[in-house]
């Protein structure tokens, strides 16, 4: 055999061994030794009540768990993908990642996120997803198979100021329920107040282009095909809903504000309307608190049709390779699942239960939710809730920037719809795994 | 720019200017004067606004944050009491100053003793040296970033403050401007303290270095601060908040669920004393370089 | 220049030696961490790969670079950057000019003081600083154009004009950079030799014929080594500010090369795309200092 064939040999045998673990191999029953995990999470690393509800959390699974000891790793929402992906590269898996929806299918086909099916005994499994709601449950779901749970994840919800809505001759107890409706209201409120008739987090860096693909899909469209080999944003759906924002604009109804902007405008009291995920709620109502009557309503029509929002958030993935680590890893995920974890994620955090039978349960979220009304819409929505689409291979964030950047144009720099989305879909398709 | 020309110029072109005693014109030198103290006050009120509404948001409570009032109807240090239970503050503080001040005495010592080799010999490569070092420059860390973080994995660094230390132990503006300075110390007095029988050491230390105060001075504060503001190569270290430095600490709450900008302004008003501090103590030093004359 | 022949008692190879013994912890550290990766960066520009040891790199050739230039503003960041450049130069260089030689001369307390507010925006993380200047540039709410609107003009939309935006940003950049090269500056000056300037006052030479005659040239190579920063870092400086105001927008008016970069390459977790980003953005600037390096050489020995 010669030096060639030796090494390619053996670099074989590596590669294969270090596919092992991604296979199928039985962990244990329970955690019967010693074990520390590490846990990625990007409420760790903020301040406030995302971080201490969490530490919460882990503290009382360690209490019941005392086998198992987590060790919290924080790191902000925008860079949790990438420590994630330098830490595999540096050799040191992290165990249970908090993983941004937008990034989840990187992390199936590329960071070795774990099926649960091929983990954990299916008995096991099924009596956990009970009481999950199935269209919650999907959004782990890629072929099939469930790598990862929603944890922290919202809806996209038509926050609105019922002072502005009064002061423009409108009834705050009606909010518009389809995009007509929006611009009427939105109209009537630049013309007789001083405030911005409505903003969104549609568009800017850090939107991404989750609220895009919403508004895209409740007209009848999608960004990119059932096959996922093929971007269709430029379809004549796609680009209606796209014109539908451009008229929006040049109407003087929709205002162009960046995220930041956009949500301080609407929490000082000076937006008429704000669509946006109903994770920010905590902030509007603390500025809202003594100034300004502030409520909530499911995201606008396109006309009959019905409004289709996916989600935005996170979901846990498992990427340990070591199997008792991955009992742990599974034992965490299990707990942070759990209806009281999303007690806590709800009241405490923001977020919306994957459990929907603890909404009315008096013992867990039902006192809160009659004191809390402005997380109906958001509850009602969850029923009807749809996966994120994420863009297949290597360049899906530059597939995404690009579309959002020629999205941008047409809605507010005048280009013609049909021709930016075209433009935007031709150049990104071209970024596509061939 | 060659080294003694510099200096040997305008000293030649003195006896050239006419020696015209210039009757003063009173009155345009008062305008002049009076355009220069506007121009130095409208400057002051853009340098100073921002920082002043930086404090007075940190004194207003959460729905108050975009009021346009010069000064909150309810000033209270709840935000400054918050950020403190919040975050780590003092642990960070702490680690910035040490990073900080680490890398900025490093930064000067391996500064001079590259613009000494720079500035004293001519030797083979120089120039090449010279211009890779400079380039250095124009690599932004983010570039240099992942690689470095796994540099650092498995240097077994990486939950350590060596991690933030150890790549910024030399940097080319450190360099550059010191070999700059040093291009223009008098080669006189150079010769004199190697006739003297002085080694290439002494001279550094004893000769040149005290002259350099100035430019010492003001590079001190320079990558001091820049130190200290350095946000992305901590956020990629970051493991825990107690280990990290104020930086991260601030845009801790920049949160998923909304920013809090009171305690936000409260956090960074705190993190902006201490190098306020380090100005007011080094600055005095960037006049007098001068003062001891280093010429005998 | 060199001591060769002026210190025989020293011995030849410990002279040709010593100064790379000087040199060694700079030029170690510096080709550790930067130019090792920046090497690998090169080679790695040619494959698409997420970095992670249980995937192959796959070999793409100039695929990254050709889409990196195939990027819709791609150009328009370019011209920008010249902007940028233009735009920085008054701000990072002429203005601490004036200000370093004119606070020099004043008494020492008003000297200490004007410095010490010049200085006062350097203190300020620039994601701080971002944010409260958005606030108060806001179109409607903010102050500065709550003032003009009291002056009786309408309101200027600072950031989100794209024909102004880059302008504020520029401005915005500068508020940190004056106080930065007025530092520079004002040490540079420190080192000037008070005899020289007693020597022409002396003369007879007004103070202007002072600043002209004396103090310029002196200050010529830190003048130069400014204007070579703002060239070259420019479109670094601005990031902050373009990432949390602007994000390049609105409509691509306040991208520069180095942000576009960023977004595009850097940002993401594709290293083909980041390394190439990379190469792009060290070759291109360092073209443009190898050219400005050797006009400047020329430009010294003409004046000699």
């Amino acid at each position: 055999m010669n030096r060639k064939t030796f090494l390619l040999g053996t670099l074989a045998c590596l590669a294969a061994g270090l596919a092992l673990p991604a296979l199928a191999q039985p962990i244990p029953a329970t955690v019967d030794q010693k074990v520390t995990i590490t846990y990625y999470n990007y409420n760790l690393a903020s301040a406030g009540n995302g971080a201490e509800a969490t530490k919460r959390l882990i503290a009382q699974f360690e209490q019941a768990n005392p086998n198992i000891k987590v060790d919290g790793v924080g790191a902000a929402p925008n860079d949790l993908t990438a420590r994630v992906q330098a830490d595999l590269a540096a050799n040191r898996v992290p165990d249970v990642v908090q993983m941004v929806f937008s990034d989840f299918n990187f992390a199936v086909s590329n960071l070795g996120a774990v099926a649960l099916e091929s983990i954990v005994p299916p008995a096991e499994l099924a009596a956990h997803f009970e009481g999950i709601a199935p269209n919650g449950r999907k959004l782990g779901v890629v072929d099939d198979k469930t790598y990862g749970l929603a944890y922290t994840f919202s809806t996209p919800v038509l926050f609105y100021n019922a002072d502005l809505f009064k002061a423009a001759g409108l009834d705050p107890d009606k909010p518009p329920r389809t995009w007509a409706e929006v611009k009427t209201a939105a109209l009537a409120i630049t013309r007789k107040t001083k405030a911005d008739g409505i903003v969104t987090g549609i568009f800017g860096p850090s939107a991404g282009d989750w609220l895009f693909q919403g508004v895209v899909r409740s007209n009848g469209g999608a960004t990119i095909s059932a096959d996922r080999k093929r971007l269709t944003f430029a379809e004549p759906a796609a680009v209606e809903a796209v014109a539908m924002l451009r008229d929006l604009y040049d109407s003087g109804a929709y205002t162009n504000l960046d995220v930041t902007a956009a949500m301080e405008t609407m929490a000082s009291g000076k937006a008429g309307m704000y669509l946006q995920t109903s994770a920010i709620q905590g902030f509007l109502v603390k500025g809202a608190t003594d100034r300004f009557d502030l409520r909530a309503s499911t995201m606008p029509r396109f006309g009959d049709k019905p409004q289709r929002p996916n989600n935005s958030g996170s979901a846990l993935v498992i990427l340990a390779r070591d199997p008792l680590k991955r009992r742990a890893a599974w034992e965490l995920m299990k707990f942070m699942s759990s209806k009281e974890a999303y007690t806590v994620i709800t009241r405490d955090i923001g977020y919306l239960p994957l459990r929907t039978d603890i909404v009315d349960d008096p013992k867990y979220l039902g006192d809160w939710v009659t004191k809390h009304p402005l997380i109906r819409p958001n509850l009602e929505q969850l029923a009807i809730l749809e996966p994120w689409d994420s863009y297949p291979g290597q360049n899906y964030k530059q597939i995404q920037k690009i579309m959002m950047e020629g999205a941008e144009q047409a809605v507010f720099g005048g280009t013609d719809p049909a021709k930016a989305m075209k433009a935007a879909q031709d150049a990104a398709q071209a970024l596509m795994p061939r | 720019m060659t080294i003694d020309s510099a200096l040997q110029a305008p000293v030649q072109a003195m006896p050239a200017a006419t020696p015209r005693p210039r009757p003063r014109r009173r009155g345009q030198g008062r305008v002049v004067t009076a355009t220069a103290h506007l121009v130095m006050v409208v400057l002051s009120i853009f340098c100073l606004f921002p920082v002043y509404w930086m404090v007075v948001t940190s004194l207003r409570p959460a729905n108050e944050i975009y009021d346009t009032a010069l000064w909150p109807t309810a000033a209270s240090l709840d935000n400054y009491a918050y950020a403190l239970k919040a975050i780590p503050i003092v642990a960070m503080l702490g680690n910035t100053l040490i990073v900080a001040t680490v890398v900025t005495i490093a930064q000067l010592a391996t500064g001079l003793l590259a613009a000494y080799a720079f500035a004293r010999w001519r030797f083979r490569g120089d120039k090449l040296v010279y211009t890779l070092i400079a380039l250095t420059w124009l690599v932004p860390f983010q570039v240099v970033m992942i690689p470095d973080y796994l540099l650092v994995s498995s240097l077994g660094l990486l939950d350590s403050l060596g991690a933030l230390i150890l790549p910024h132990v030399a940097g080319a503006l450190a360099i550059l401007m010191l070999a700059q300075a040093m291009r223009s110390f008098p080669r006189e007095v150079i010769e004199a303290a190697r006739m003297d029988g002085a080694r290439s050491w002494r001279i550094l230390w004893e000769v040149i270095m005290p002259n350099l105060r100035g430019t010492i001075a003001s590079l001190a504060i320079l990558v001091f601060i820049s130190t200290w503001n350095e946000y992305f190569w901590p956020l990629l270290l970051s493991r825990s908040p107690e280990n990290s430095v104020i930086q991260i600490g601030i845009q801790m709450f920049m949160t998923a669920e909304g920013t809090a900008w009171g305690p936000l302004m409260a956090a960074s008003t705190m993190a902006s004393l201490p190098i306020l501090l380090i100005y007011v103590v080094l600055q005095r030093q960037v006049v007098q370089s001068f003062m001891k004359s280093g010429i005998r | 220049m060199s001591d060769v022949a002026v210190n025989p008692s020293v011995p030849a190879t410990r002279r040709h030696l010593l100064p790379w013994l000087y040199l060694a912890p700079a030029v170690l550290t510096l080709g550790l961490w930067i130019y090792w990766p920046l090497i690998d960066a090169f080679r790695l520009s040619f494959y698409e790969w997420n970095m992670l040891p249980t995937s192959e790199p796959r070999f793409v050739g100039w695929q990254n670079y050709e889409n990196i230039f195939a990027l819709q503003k791609f150009w328009q960041a370019l011209g920008n950057t010249v902007v940028y450049v233009v735009g920085l130069w008054p701000l990072a260089v002429a203005l601490p000019l004036a200000i370093a030689i004119y606070t020099h001369d004043l008494p020492k307390r008003s000297r200490n003081v004007y410095r010490a507010i010049i200085f006062v925006p350097l203190i300020i993380a620039p994601v701080v600083a971002a944010a409260v200047w958005r606030w108060l540039l806001d179109p409607r709410y903010g102050l500065v154009n709550e003032a003009i609107g009291s002056l009786g003009y309408r309101a200027v939309r600072f950031l989100q004009d794209p024909k102004i935006a880059i302008w504020t940003i520029i401005v915005l950049t500068g508020w940190k950079l004056i106080g930065f090269s007025t530092l520079i500056l004002a040490a540079a000056n420190a080192n000037i030799n008070p005899s020289l300037v007693e020597a022409a006052r002396m003369d007879g030479a007004s103070r202007w014929a002072v600043i002209r005659d004396v103090r310029l040239p002196l200050l010529r190579s830190t003048v130069l080594f400014l204007t070579l920063m703002t060239i070259l870092l420019g479109a670094q400086w601005s990031f902050s500010y373009i990432q949390v105001l602007t994000g390049g927008g609105p409509l691509g008016s306040t991208t520069n090369i180095f942000y576009i970069l960023w977004d595009f390459g850097f940002s993401s977790l594709s290293v083909g795309w980041s390394s190439a980003a990379a190469v792009i953005l060290f070759l291109g600037f360092g073209l443009v200092a190898f050219v400005l390096f050797r006009l400047i050489d020329r430009y010294s020995f003409h004046d000699n």
